[in-house]
C-alpha cells in the first residue's frame, strides 16, 4: 500500500499495518476488549504506554463492585446505581452492569486475580459510598493493579498484536464507517492502522483539571476523537470529584487517596476536629455518595474550616496498626514517602478531579453512535450518570469491555483502504506544529487553572462562559513541537482542549444541579428523580439536553 | 519554590556515538520528586529530554531510573539538589528509556486448568508479597548475575513462585525456574533492597524455590556435595589443616582490662580456610579488653544450605548452635563471617544478640592504631551490607589505619552456592570486581566475609585483607614505632 509522506515529499508503503478489530487503549477496559476480540479475528491492541502500565485501571484502589452474596442482590445493585448517579444512568447499561459484573470478576478470578478472600474461601468484600451491602470486591488497596496484571497476563495468552508507545491522533473513515486510526510512534513517525472495527478504550480526562488523580495518560483524547470523528457524546458536564485527594507536597496534590480509607473505618474531621459529616449525611456519614461528601469537604475548606494545607483531616489511628498495614499498604507506603505515618497521624485530603461520568453515547453492546466504532470504560457515557458509585468503575471496564469486544469482533470483514484524505490531512495538521510557537505546557497549565477555578465542583454560568471564552482562545494558539518526537504532546494537548470544552458546554446545556454538576446560579423546585432533563447530547452535528418522557 | 542543580545521561542513538551528560539548573517546587525535575527539564530547558511515566503515584512502574546509581521510581523518590538521574542498566532506547519489553516478556503468564479452585486464604496470604510486583525492572537493573549470564531476572523468579503457590496454575515451575537460571542467583539481595515495594525475592522466591527444586531432585551435584558434607562433617568445607577452634583455647582473655564479653560464632571458612585472619581478629580484641569465649560444639550456621534451598538439616544445625551459646549464657554472640552473621540474624531465632565484629570493634572505642602508607578500597559484602545494613562502621575501622578510596557496591560472585555451583558466573562476577578494583588504584582490597576475600583473592594481583587484620597491622605499626622511640 502506498502513502504520502508529507514530511518527506514521498510515497511511502510500509507504515501500514491491519488487523480485523484495532483496540485503542491498554487499561482495564482495552485489555479486556482485545482478549475477547481476539477469539474472532486478527486483534491489534495500540496503547499509549506500556501496556499493563497506562491507564487508570492500575492506579484504581479500593475495588470492583458485583453482586456475590445471597442477602445481596443485583436489584439492590441497580437502585443504588441509580440512586447515586441521580437517575441520569441508562437504565439498561445500569441492568447490563449489575447483571455481568460477578460473571467478569469470576473471569479474572480464572486468569488468576489475587482477590482477598475470606475464611470461606468466598470473595472479600468491603462496604462502599452509596451502597446497601458491602459488594466492593478488592485487593487490598491495589485491585486496580491486581486486574491490570491478572489481564496482560492473560493478554500475552492470546494473539494479540501489541502495539506499544503509539499516539492514536485521529480515527480514520471509509464512508461512514470507522475504518481504523492513525498514530504516531515515540519518534513521531506516522502509523496507520486499517481495521473492521475500532474500540476505543482510552479512558477519562480529568487532567484538563489542575487537580486530578489520573496518571499522565488521563487526557480525553477518546472523547476528542471521538466527537472528531462524528460520534456523538453525553453528560459531559458530570465530572467526578474524589472527596480525598493529597494536598501536599504541591506537586503530588490530587493523587488518590482510596475510598477504601474510609471503607476500612476512616474519618473525616475539620481543623477544629469536629466530625462534619453528621451535618451533610448523618445517617451514611463518610459513606455517603462522592458528590456529596466532596462539596462537605470543598465547603469546609471555603468557609475557612480547612487545616493549613488547605484540607480536611482523614483519620485512621483510631484503627488497628495491622488493619491498615493490612488493607491499605499502599496508602501507608505513599504517605510515609511524604513524610506521614497514618497509623499516627491523620492524613490530609481535599477534592480532586477523578471520572468523567460522561463520554460517547453506547448502546448495551457497546456501539457508538459511529458504524463499526464500539467504546467501553470511562469514555463512555451513560452507565454512571452523574455520579458514579466507587467500585462500578472497575466493574465497567470488564462488563463493557467484553462486550466491545465481542461486538467489534462480529463485525464483518471487508476490503481495507486507507482513507487517503484522512491521512494527508491529518499529516498537514500536525506538520504545522513544528512551525508553532508556544510550549504545549504553557497552555495546558493555563487550560487547568481555568477548568479549576470555573468549571469545578460549584458552577455559575458567567463563569462556565468565561472559561469556555479562555478555552477558545487557548485553542487559537499555535502549540510548538520542538521535533517530530513532540508531535504527539501537541496532539493530545489539542484533545485536552477538546475535552474541555466538551465539558464546559456540557454544563452550560444543563440548567440543573443533578449529582456532579451543581449549578449554584439556578435553583430548582425537584429532585434528581423527578428532574424534568434527561442527558445532554453533543456531536459535530448539534447539541442540546434531551427532556424526559420522550419530549 | 526552589532551585536545584541536576546532572541527566542522554544519549539519542540515532545520531549520538557515546552517551554524556547533561548539567541542568532547574526551579521545582517544595517537595518535588525527581520526575518533576524531569518534567521542569523537558517544559523550561530541553523538550527533547526522553523519559516514562504515568501514574506519578508509584503504582505503575513506568519511571524507575537511578539516582546517584541507586534504582528509584522517579514519581515517588525526592529530588535533592546535585543529584545525578541515569537509566536503568538495560538496553537504552534513548535518554532515560530503556528497553522493559524483553524481561517483561520473561515472566510467566498462569495457565487455568479445566477445573477451577479458588484459593484459600492461607494461599492468597502466602501468594500477596510476591504480588504487589510493578514490574518497574528496578530489580533487574540491579542484578548483578543479569550482567555476565543468561537469566530471566529476579522479577520473572518473583512470578515463578508466585504461580507455584497459585492453585489455579498448571504448570511445572519449578523446572521452568531452574532453566531460567534459578541457580543464578548470588543471593546478594540486591533486588529486595531497591524494590519500591519491598518484595523479599531472595528469601521468599529463589531460595523457596530452590528449596522445591531440591525435592524434584533438580539441587546442582556441587550443591548435593556440601550438603553431605554438612551432615557428615558439621562443617560446609573439608579439612586440609588445624582448624582455627584446635587452635585457640575456650576463653581468650584480653591483655588488659576486661571491657567486655561476647561469643564467638567462627563459622566454617574462618575455622578452617582463612584460620590466620580468624587468629589476627583475636589479636585485635584481645587487646582492646574484649574476652572471647569460643564453645567447640558449634558447627556450620546453615547459610550454604539455607541458599541452595536444601534445608532439611537446618533445625538441627541451628539447636546445635544456639544450644552451644545459650549453654553458656552468653548474651552477645559476635560474628566475623558475614554470611554466619547474616544467617544468625535473619533466619535464627536466638536468645541471644547477634554482632558483627564491625559493630563490636566500634562499641568498644578501640586503641587507635597507627596509620599506615597505603591506599586501599573496600569490598561491601552482600551479606554485610544488604543482609545486616552495615554500611559505616567497616568504612570508619579502615579510615583510623589507611586512606580508603570508594568503588561501587557490586557482589563479588562467591555467594548463594554459585562459586561451587556456576563458576564460570563466578569468575566473570569477579572479573567485573577486578576491573572496579583497578579503576581505584588502590594498593590493598579490604573486606570483610571470608567468601569475598576468598573469592577476590584468586581475581586479582592486590592483596585483599580483612578489616581486623589491617588493624593489626597498624597495631605493630605502632608498637614497632614506640619501641624505636624508647631504644632511641
Amino acid at each position: 500500500m502506498l502513502l504520502y509522506d508529507a514530511r518527506n515529499y514521498k510515497m511511502r508503503s510500509d507504515a501500514v499495518d491491519t488487523a480485523h478489530v484495532l483496540v485503542i487503549g491498554s487499561g482495564g477496559a482495552g485489555v479486556r476488549a482485545a482478549i475477547e476480540a481476539a477469539g474472532y479475528g486478527e486483534t491489534m491492541l495500540v496503547s499509549k504506554t506500556l501496556t499493563g502500565k497506562g491507564g487508570c485501571t492500575t492506579m484504581a484502589e479500593g475495588g470492583y463492585n458485583a453482586v456475590l452474596r445471597e442477602a445481596d442482590s443485583c436489584e439492590i445493585h441497580f437502585e443504588d446505581t441509580l440512586k447515586g448517579g441521580a437517575y441520569l444512568n441508562d437504565p439498561d447499561l445500569v441492568q447490563i452492569l449489575v447483571k455481568e459484573a460477578p460473571e467478569r470478576i469470576r473471569d479474572l478470578l480464572e486468569w488468576g486475580a489475587v482477590f482477598d478472600v475470606t475464611d470461606g474461601c468466598e470473595v472479600a468484600q468491603r462496604p462502599f459510598g452509596g451502597q446497601r451491602f458491602p459488594r466492593t470486591c478488592y485487593a487490598g488497596d491495589r485491585t486496580g493493579h491486581e486486574m491490570m496484571a491478572t489481564l496482560v497476563d492473560r493478554l500475552h495468552n492470546t494473539d494479540v498484536l501489541i502495539e506499544n508507545e503509539v499516539t492514536i491522533i485521529s480515527l480514520l473513515h471509509d464512508g461512514p464507517r470507522v475504518s481504523g486510526a492513525i498514530g504516531l510512534d515515540r519518534q513521531g513517525e506516522i502509523r496507520v492502522m486499517l481495521a473492521d472495527a475500532a474500540v476505543l478504550a482510552t479512558g477519562g480526562g480529568t487532567r484538563i483539571y489542575d487537580i486530578s488523580t489520573n496518571s499522565s495518560s488521563g487526557t480525553g483524547d477518546g472523547y476528542a476523537m471521538g466527537y472528531n470523528a462524528g460520534a456523538e457524546l453525553i453528560d459531559m458536564e458530570q465530572i467526578q470529584f474524589h472527596p480525598t485527594g493529597a494536598v501536599f507536597p504541591y506537586d503530588a496534590r490530587g493523587r488518590l487517596v482510596t475510598e477504601a480509607v474510609r471503607g476500612e473505618g476512616g474519618i473525616l474531621k475539620n481543623v477544629d476536629g469536629e466530625r462534619f459529616m453528621n451535618r451533610y449525611d448523618p445517617e451514611r456519614m463518610e459513606l455517603s455518595t462522592r458528590d456529596v461528601v466532596s462539596r462537605a469537604i470543598a465547603t469546609e475548606i471555603l468557609e475557612g474550616k480547612g487545616t493549613g494545607n488547605g484540607g480536611v483531616y482523614l483519620d485512621v489511628t483510631h484503627l488497628p496498626r495491622s488493619q491498615i498495614e493490612n488493607k491499605l499498604p499502599v496508602m501507608l507506603e505513599q504517605f510515609l514517602k511524604f513524610g506521614v505515618d497514618i497509623r499516627d497521624l491523620p492524613m490530609e485530603v481535599a477534592p480532586t478531579a477523578h471520572h468523567i461520568m460522561g463520554g460517547l453515547r453506547i448502546t448495551m453492546n457497546a456501539e457508538t453512535t459511529l458504524p463499526c466504532l464500539y467504546a467501553c470504560g470511562e469514555v463512555s457515557g451513560g452507565v454512571h450518570g452523574a455520579n458514579r458509585l466507587g467500585g462500578n468503575a472497575l466493574a465497567e471496564t470488564q462488563v463493557f469491555g467484553k462486550r466491545a469486544g465481542e461486538s467489534a469482533g462480529k463485525v464483518k470483514e471487508r476490503k481495507k483502504a486507507a482513507d487517503q484524505k484522512g491521512i494527508e490531512n491529518v499529516e498537514k495538521h500536525i506538520d504545522r506544529f513544528l512551525q508553532g510557537d508556544v510550549p504545549p505546557s504553557t497552555i495546558i497549565r493555563s487550560l487547568q487553572t481555568a477548568m479549576w477555578e470555573g468549571a469545578g465542583i460549584f458552577r455559575k454560568g458567567p463563569d462556565l462562559e468565561k472559561t469556555l471564552g479562555i478555552i477558545r482562545h487557548l485553542q487559537t494558539l499555535r502549540p510548538k513541537a520542538a521535533s517530530a518526537a513532540n508531535l504527539a504532546e501537541c496532539c493530545i494537548l489539542q484533545n485536552m482542549l477538546t475535552t474541555a470544552s466538551l465539558v464546559v458546554r456540557s454544563a452550560l446545556l444543563r440548567p440543573e444541579s443533578r449529582g456532579a454538576h451543581v449549578r449554584r446560579d439556578i435553583s430548582q423546585n425537584w429532585d434528581a428523580e423527578h428532574s424534568p432533563y434527561g442527558h445532554t447530547f453533543l456531536s459535530l452535528s448539534g447539541e442540546g439536553i434531551e427532556m424526559r418522557g420522550g419530549t | 519554590m526552589k532551585e536545584i542543580s541536576v546532572r541527566v545521561f542522554r544519549f539519542d542513538p540515532s545520531c549520538d556515538t557515546t552517551p554524556h551528560f547533561q548539567n541542568y539548573l532547574v526551579r521545582v517546587n517544595e517537595g518535588a520528586r525527581v520526575l518533576h525535575v524531569m518534567h521542569a527539564i523537558h517544559e523550561d530547558h530541553d523538550p527533547s529530554l526522553s523519559y516514562r511515566h504515568c501514574c506519578g503515584s508509584g503504582q505503575c512502574g513506568s519511571c524507575a531510573v537511578r539516582v546517584n546509581g541507586q534504582p528509584v521510581l522517579a514519581c515517588m523518590e525526592e529530588a535533592r539538589d546535585e543529584m545525578t538521574i541515569e537509566p536503568l542498566e538495560l538496553p537504552i532506547r534513548k535518554d532515560l528509556i530503556v528497553d522493559m519489553e524483553p524481561y517483561l516478556d520473561r515472566i510467566s503468564s498462569l495457565v487455568p486448568g479445566a477445573e477451577f479452585r479458588m484459593p484459600t486464604l492461607d494461599e492468597v496470604d502466602a501468594m500477596k508479597p510476591l504480588r504487589s510486583c510493578i514490574e518497574c525492572l528496578a530489580c533487574v537493573s540491579s542484578c548483578p548475575a543479569l550482567k555476565v549470564i543468561d537469566f530471566a531476572g529476579p522479577a520473572a523468579m518473583r512470578e515463578d513462585m508466585r504461580l507455584t503457590l497459585d492453585p489455579r496454575d498448571t504448570c511445572d515451575r519449578i523446572t521452568e525456574a531452574v532453566s531460567e537460571g534459578l541457580f543464578t542467583c548470588t543471593s546478594c539481595q540486591a533486588c529486595w533492597k531497591v524494590c519500591p515495594k519491598n518484595i523479599e525475592i531472595p528469601g521468599k522466591a529463589i531460595e523457596k524455590l530452590r528449596a522445591l527444586a531440591n525435592k524434584k531432585g533438580l539441587t546442582l551435584p556441587r550443591h548435593q556435595a556440601v550438603e553431605k558434607l554438612v551432615r557428615e562433617t558439621g562443617r560446609s568445607v573439608d579439612r586440609l589443616g588445624t582448624t582455627f577452634l584446635e587452635q585457640v583455647p575456650e576463653v581468650l582473655e584480653p591483655y588488659g582490662e576486661v571491657k567486655g564479653t561476647v561469643g564467638f560464632f567462627v563459622g566454617c571458612m574462618y575455622n578452617m580456610r582463612l584460620t590466620q585472619t580468624a587468629l589476627d581478629a583475636m589479636e585485635v580484641l584481645r587487646r582492646n579488653g574484649i574476652r572471647i569465649i569460643i564453645p567447640r560444639e558449634q558447627v556450620c550456621c546453615g547459610s550454604p544450605l539455607i541458599r541452595t534451598g536444601q534445608i532439611e538439616f537446618l533445625d538441627t544445625l541451628k539447636s546445635r548452635n544456639i544450644n552451644a551459646f545459650a549453654f553458656r549464657a552468653i548474651d552477645t554472640v559476635m560474628t566475623m563471617c558475614a554470611g554466619c552473621g547474616s544467617t544468625l540474624k535473619n533466619d535464627y531465632r536466638t536468645p541471644f544478640r547477634v554482632m558483627d565484629i564491625n559493630e563490636v570493634l566500634l562499641r568498644f572505642d578501640i586503641e587507635p592504631p597507627a596509620r599506615l602508607p597505603i591506599k586501599a578500597t573496600y569490598h561491601d559484602p552482600c551479606h554485610l551490607l544488604r543482609g545486616q545494613g552495615i554500611r559505616t562502621p567497616p568504612r570508619e575501622l579502615i579510615s583510623k589505619v589507611v586512606d580508603l578510596v570508594e568503588m561501587p557496591s557490586i557482589c563479588c560472585g562467591s555467594g548463594g552456592g554459585v562459586r561451587s555451583g556456576v563458576p564460570d558466573e563466578a569468575a566473570a562476577l569477579a572479573e567485573n570486581r577486578r576491573k572496579e578494583i583497578e579503576k581505584t588504584g588502590a594498593d590493598i582490597v579490604i573486606s570483610s566475609c571470608p567468601f569475598c576475600e576468598f573469592h577476590i583473592r584468586e581475581h586479582t594481583d592486590r592483596p585483599v585483607k580483612n578489616v581486623t587484620t589491617v588493624l593489626l597491622e597498624g597495631y605493630r605499626e605502632k608498637d614497632r614505632k614506640n619501641a624505636h622511640m624508647e631504644t632511641c
